[in-house]
């Protein structure tokens, strides 16, 4: 049978050095097809070429037996090929039914027409998403509805998905696998790009592994399992390091830091009190909606709590309010962002200036000016310490994989040298290779006497990293666990019931 | 000026001491019933405090200090509201919180009404400072130690440590204005002290009193050293939002205060859930669609061992649904910890063992 979609010895280069060098690729029809390996492995750039983002440099690609070389996404969309991109591409101050329908427009456009397509559109899915909300006001999840909603609207043949589920609570990921098996029933062929090995296992016909730009295997799910998926992955076996059932030790508590008290951004933050110590890593599991990123974002100046009877919050004793991030940053405390695309990094800069902007923000007035030298330097040392991997060290950050990206997001915070450090989601969409060293660092900076906050909605690895957990429910803290009594099912009941 | 107008836009924007915030038990806070879990070693009827020997636990008992097994140790035909073991084996005791007396050991006989311009009028706790003096806390200066509700919702502010020399006889005022202090002890070369009202403590020296922790969210009471470094806190009542927002509102204090019976006041109290008139009792949430009861604590027992820096290290708690509340006193005997639950009147224990083990889980 002819494959509905094929590359041939594709090959991509970026300033000379291979993206994705001759890599064999074949989707067939109505089948789900996992791609897997590590950030840099190639998967981006090769689902990027087929989705008409980027073009081969060599090599060639066939749809239905035919060569075809999409040059834009509206080609490619035209071939049947639509793609869900791991960070959103959706238009932020557009409405859910103008993005839907964007590229679509007719001459006569009428607003209220696209309104009630959407509305129907949405309902046939079952999407609880409005089409007439601002997309900047939904969450990453209901963001990533819409992006779904958007691939299925446009009737394409092959629906391609860069990390789908990253955002996504335990029910919506259940929906959201229903919604490939349909699209599968439907006679959609679907690339499943995805960190969660466990997903691409439960979910796919065939994995493809990718390592290095270069194609490793290609078999049915049935032959694998986890351990061959890392090992083909990473060419070592990570399985055991990589999320540890529980800690060997538990961090005891240093001084208590940072103090929040009955916390109000309603609708989002309703009551919230919690303690962080010092020393420690303090995980925070929440389902989405649960208010524990806006928690932190409020105690690091990002938002704003309610003016009236917003609580209190209190930094080694002393009551602090600050209304934006600078005043915070020179407190000492770093908020690294889940959203790195929107608020994490500058994607025209390069990894240098990039980290230089965290030192400029804690140093404010005493550096008016750039010091290219100095720039050059911190650069440097950030990016060793924390193995970014670039082509070269001028690339702007837009070109990096999603891992590397978080690296610069998390050293242009270090560079701050916080005592307080929050890690929102950091190791969605990273690679396994890159969350090991992302753990590392985070279990490193605890030992140094930091003040660790990490904030995932990844039971195991609030299992494996925390010496502390807090479940946050309905805009508050519900529920604390240490590290020895922890389970995933009394962390979830909390965060459910 | 100023402050007045600061002071307004808090009480305004429910900001700054009108935010009525009250901090959570979590970290080494962390709730448990490892409380509701010790022995009952004895019940008293009117126990205030109590304190080791070589021999054993001693209590405070009435007018009486007395063994938990039975035997008088002392009686002084007053009502005992401090008791502390003095190194050379005699007792310190405050009757009435009027008067400090000591009873066998070298200083038998000493009594003291504290500084001449200024008497005792609620000494609730003593400790020696290992140089043979001892440091007494003065809670209120205004209300007696019985009615220290009265002093709190009042929002009194007259507590005092009080620095005795037996040697000498002097007493020497080391700190003023405190808001109930309630329990000393030892602390290189300071002196720790508990203050109920602001829910901290301080050490004090030379110097100003110095906060070494803040923002407890309860009452403190005594504090006494640990085994191996450290102190035991104990603490009588956990604090409320219903309550810190009683106490920001005057007048409807001052009528509660004038019309109705101290003990159905809204105010934290040594016991609870005795009678259907006591405000607080119980509430419920609706969660998820569940129907979940719910109540505020008036009354609660707590217990947090301290490290040498004075910082949480681990806590027993009898929680809301306990009945070992109103712990006003700890101490160590033979590997075990002694609580005194004054709500109940009970004397509990605890093995150090027992504890330590549950707290490293």
């Amino acid at each position: 049978m002819t494959p509905i979609l094929e590359l041939r010895r594709a090959t991509k280069l970026y300033g000379g050095q291979p993206a994705i060098d001759s890599v064999d690729f074949d989707l067939r029809e109505g089948e789900i097809h996992a791609l897997v390996g590590e950030n840099g492995a190639g998967k981006s750039t090769l689902t990027k070429v087929m989705a008409g983002v980027v073009t081969l440099t060599s090599g060639s690609m066939l749809i239905a037996g035919k060569e075809v070389e999409p040059r834009t996404p509206l080609e490619a969309r035209n071939l049947g090929i639509a793609m869900v991109f791991q960070e959103n591409s959706l238009v932020p101050s557009m409405t859910v039914a103008q993005n839907l329908f964007l590229g679509q427009e007719k001459f006569y456009n009428r607003l209220r027409g696209i309104y009630i397509a959407a509305q129907q559109f949405l309902q046939s899915l079952n999407f609880d998403v409005a089409p007439t909300a601002t997309v900047s006001t939904l969450g990453a999840a209901k963001k990533q509805m819409v992006e779904i909603a958007r691939a299925v609207l446009h009737n394409a043949k092959v629906i391609i998905f860069d990390e789908p589920t990253a955002s996504l609570t335990p029910e919506e990921k259940k929906y959201f696998f229903d919604l490939v098996r349909e699209l599968k029933r439907r006679g959609v062929s679907v690339i499943f790009i995805s960190h969660a090995l466990e997903e691409a296992l439960l979910i796919s016909d065939r994995i493809t592994v990718l390592r290095d730009g270069r194609h490793v295997v290609t078999d049915d799910t049935s032959t694998f399992d986890r351990a061959r998926i890392v090992q083909a992955m990473v060419g070592r076996d990570l399985s055991k390091t990589l999320y540890a059932e529980r800690k060997a030790k538990v961090r005891p508590p240093g001084e208590r830091v940072l103090t929040i008290e009955n916390l109000r951004m309603l609708p989002m933050v309703k009551n919230n009190s919690l303690s962080i110590f010092a020393g420690q890593v303090t995980g925070i599991f929440g389902l989405v909606g649960s208010g524990r990123t806006e928690t932190f974002k409020v105690a690091a100046g990002v938002l704003k709590r309610d003016f009236f009877h917003g609580g209190e919050i209190f930094l080694r004793g002393k009551p602090v309010r600050y209304l934006t991030p600078a005043p915070a940053i020179r407190a000492g405390i770093a908020y690294v962002t889940e959203d790195r695309k929107v608020e994490g990094f500058f994607e025209t800069m390069s990894i240098a200036r990039n980290i230089y902007v965290g030192l400029m923000a804690k140093l404010g007035a005493r550096r008016l000016f750039v010091r290219p030298k100095e720039t050059e330097a911190v650069g440097k040392k950030w990016a060793d310490a924390l193995k970014v991997r670039a082509i070269s060290p001028d690339v702007n950050v837009v070109e990096l994989s999603g891992g590397n990206q978080q690296k610069v997001v998390i050293a242009k915070s270090l560079v701050q040298e916080p005592d307080i450090i929050v890690f929102d989601e950091p190791t969605r969409g990273v690679d396994v290779g890159a969350i090991a060293e992302i753990h590392e660092l985070i279990d490193r900076l605890a030992d140094e006497g930091k003040a660790v906050v990490m904030i995932s909605s990844y039971l195991p690895e609030i299992m494996a990293q925390s010496d502390r957990i807090l479940v946050c429910r309905q805009g508050k803290v519900v529920e604390e666990f240490s590290a020895r009594e922890a389970t995933e099912e009394k962390i979830m009941y909390a965060a459910i019931h | 000026m100023i402050e007045a107008l600061r002071q307004f836009g808090d009480w305004i924007l429910g900001r700054g001491e009108a935010s009525i915030t009250i901090p959570i038990f979590d970290g080494a806070l962390k709730p448990n019933q490892l409380l509701e879990a010790a022995d009952v070693v004895a019940e008293f009827k009117e126990a205030s405090d109590i304190a080791a020997d070589s021999e054993g636990i001693l209590v405070a008992d009435g007018s009486r200090v007395v063994r938990p097994g039975g035997g008088e140790r002392a009686g002084f035909g007053r009502p005992v509201t401090a008791l502390c073991v003095l190194g050379d084996g005699g007792i310190a005791v405050a009757l009435d919180g009027k008067e400090l007396r000591v009873k066998g050991g070298a200083f038998d006989g000493f009594a003291s009404k504290g500084p001449a311009n200024a008497p005792f009028h609620a000494a609730n706790a003593i400790a020696g400072l290992g140089d043979g003096r001892l440091a007494v806390t003065d809670g209120s200066l205004q209300q007696p130690v019985d009615h220290w509700v009265h002093d709190l919702m009042g929002r009194g502010g007259s507590g005092r440590l009080i620095v005795v020399d037996p040697k000498d006889g002097r007493a020497r005022e080391l700190a003023r204005g405190l808001e109930y202090a309630f329990g000393a002890c030892a602390m290189n070369g300071d002196i720790l002290v508990s203050e109920s009202w602001r829910h901290r403590l301080v050490a004090i020296g030379n110097g100003r009193p110095r906060p070494v922790l803040t923002r407890l969210p309860v009452y403190p009471s005594r504090v006494v050293p640990a085994s191996g470094g450290g102190f035991w806190l104990t603490a009588f009542t956990a604090r409320t939002q219903l309550v810190e927002f009683v106490l920001r509102e005057n007048a409807y204090r001052r009528r509660m205060m004038k019309e109705i019976a101290p003990e159905h006041w809204i105010a934290p109290r040594l016991r609870s859930g005795e009678s259907y008139l006591e405000p607080m009792q119980g509430a419920h949430l609706r969660t998820m669609g569940v129907l979940k009861p719910w109540a505020p604590p008036r009354s609660y027992g707590l217990v947090v061992r301290l490290s040498a820096a004075g910082q949480p290290l681990y806590s027993l708690h009898s929680r809301v649904d306990g009945i070992n509340h109103g712990v006003v006193a700890a101490a160590e005997f033979r590997g075990a910890l002694y609580i005194l639950a004054k709500g109940p009147g009970r004397l509990l224990r605890l093995p150090l063992a027992d504890i330590e083990k549950e707290a490293a889980s």
